[in-house]
């Protein structure tokens, strides 16, 4: 459940550490974003001497929600944080590795790029 | 960074709590036998393997074929001494030659990937074995591209292959990009512009995946 002023989790080594969420695209008239989804998000504090820097506006794609992620057969997932990973205009992420388990509806969406930097894919 | 998993139709750790416990442990094991099929989604769903879920302890399957035909309580005992362990029969799962064939099925569509990459002259063509690695694939083909209209090239070719010969649909990267990935469902395929390549290095992630062999000369005359 990801709204704008969310502040988000940065889950890979792009440089960025904390994001605010101020735009869900391609919602429409929801009010939130899930795991999957991207946003546009503004960097609120990042690592020094990365490419990266502070109230930086970039687009991210969230990997992990506090709210659970249901499964048709029954099964849910729901994770400690809201994280997301930084990508560019292409869909290729910023950062060359991706931290903690992911779910595998990113590759379902059309993420694979993620998951398969990802250490773990639940 | 803790992910919680809960199945709401069938609790999977009242399989653990049977250990050692009394005369109840037979029913409740039956339960789990028979509602663990619903539990799978696909392939490695819930990957006994996985250190995540130490509860589905047997990795050896049961000699038994019938458990589910003639459930009987001397059965079960029969199991749990000589395993002395959570014993389950998965209908689900294939047999392990079936699943060989899968994996032979997949590499030599892998193989003939590469071998077109190789024709249209894409350079330091590796072909990885990740399945023991990630559930969600069995094999990687990262190859290398000097040009976008040459991702395209690469690209677009591999997608007709796949389509006539093999009857498979990418998902992915329409468009090229600087890393255009195909998904085939079993195999990968990255294709990556060279500094791409070497800014996401994958082979390094992937390093203890099995290089395949192919059958033609993947060294670039342009690299290195």
């Amino acid at each position: 459940m990801i709204q704008p002023q969310t502040l988000l989790n940065v889950a890979d080594n792009s440089g960025a550490r904390k994001l605010m969420c101020i735009r869900i695209i391609g919602a429409g008239n929801h009010r939130y974003a899930h795991i999957g989804d991207v946003i546009v998000a503004v960097i609120k504090e990042a690592v020094p001497n990365m490419p990266l820097e502070r109230s930086e506006v970039i687009r991210a794609v969230i990997v992990r929600t506090c709210k659970e992620l249901k499964r048709e057969n029954g099964m849910i997932i729901r994770y400690d944080d809201n994280a997301a990973v930084v990508i560019d205009q292409e869909g290729n992420p910023k950062g060359t590795r991706v931290f903690g388990a992911i779910a595998r509806e990113l590759r379902q969406l059309n993420f694979t790029k993620i998951v398969s930097l990802a250490p773990e894919v639940l | 960074m803790r992910a919680s998993v809960a199945a709401a139709a069938v609790e999977p750790s009242s399989a653990a709590r049977l250990y050692g416990q009394g005369r109840s442990r037979k029913a409740s094991l039956l339960h789990s036998c028979h509602l663990k099929t619903g539990l799978r989604c696909g392939r490695g769903a819930f990957n006994p393997s996985s250190p995540r879920f130490p509860l589905f302890l047997c990795q050896r399957r049961p000699d038994h074929q019938n458990v589910n035909g003639g459930d009987t309580d001397e059965m079960f005992d029969e199991l749990f001494q000589k395993y002395g362990k959570v014993v389950y029969s998965d209908s689900d799962r294939k047999r392990p030659t079936a699943e060989a064939d899968d994996d032979a099925e997949s590499l030599s569509f892998a193989v003939a990937l590469a071998k077109v990459a190789n024709e249209v002259k894409a350079a330091d063509i590796r072909v990885l074995f990740v399945k023991p690695l990630v559930y969600w694939t069995r094999f990687f083909i990262i190859v290398t591209a000097f040009s976008r209209p040459q991702v395209d090239a690469i690209g677009s070719r591999i997608r007709d292959i796949a389509e006539k010969q093999f009857n498979k649909n990418a998902a992915g990267d329409t468009k090229p990009n600087s890393w255009t990935l195909l998904d085939f469902g079993d195999v990968v395929v990255h294709i990556f512009l060279p500094q791409q390549r070497a800014f996401y290095n994958l082979e390094e992630f992937y390093g203890n995946a099995t290089p395949i062999e192919l059958p033609f000369d993947t060294q670039s005359p342009f690299r290195k």
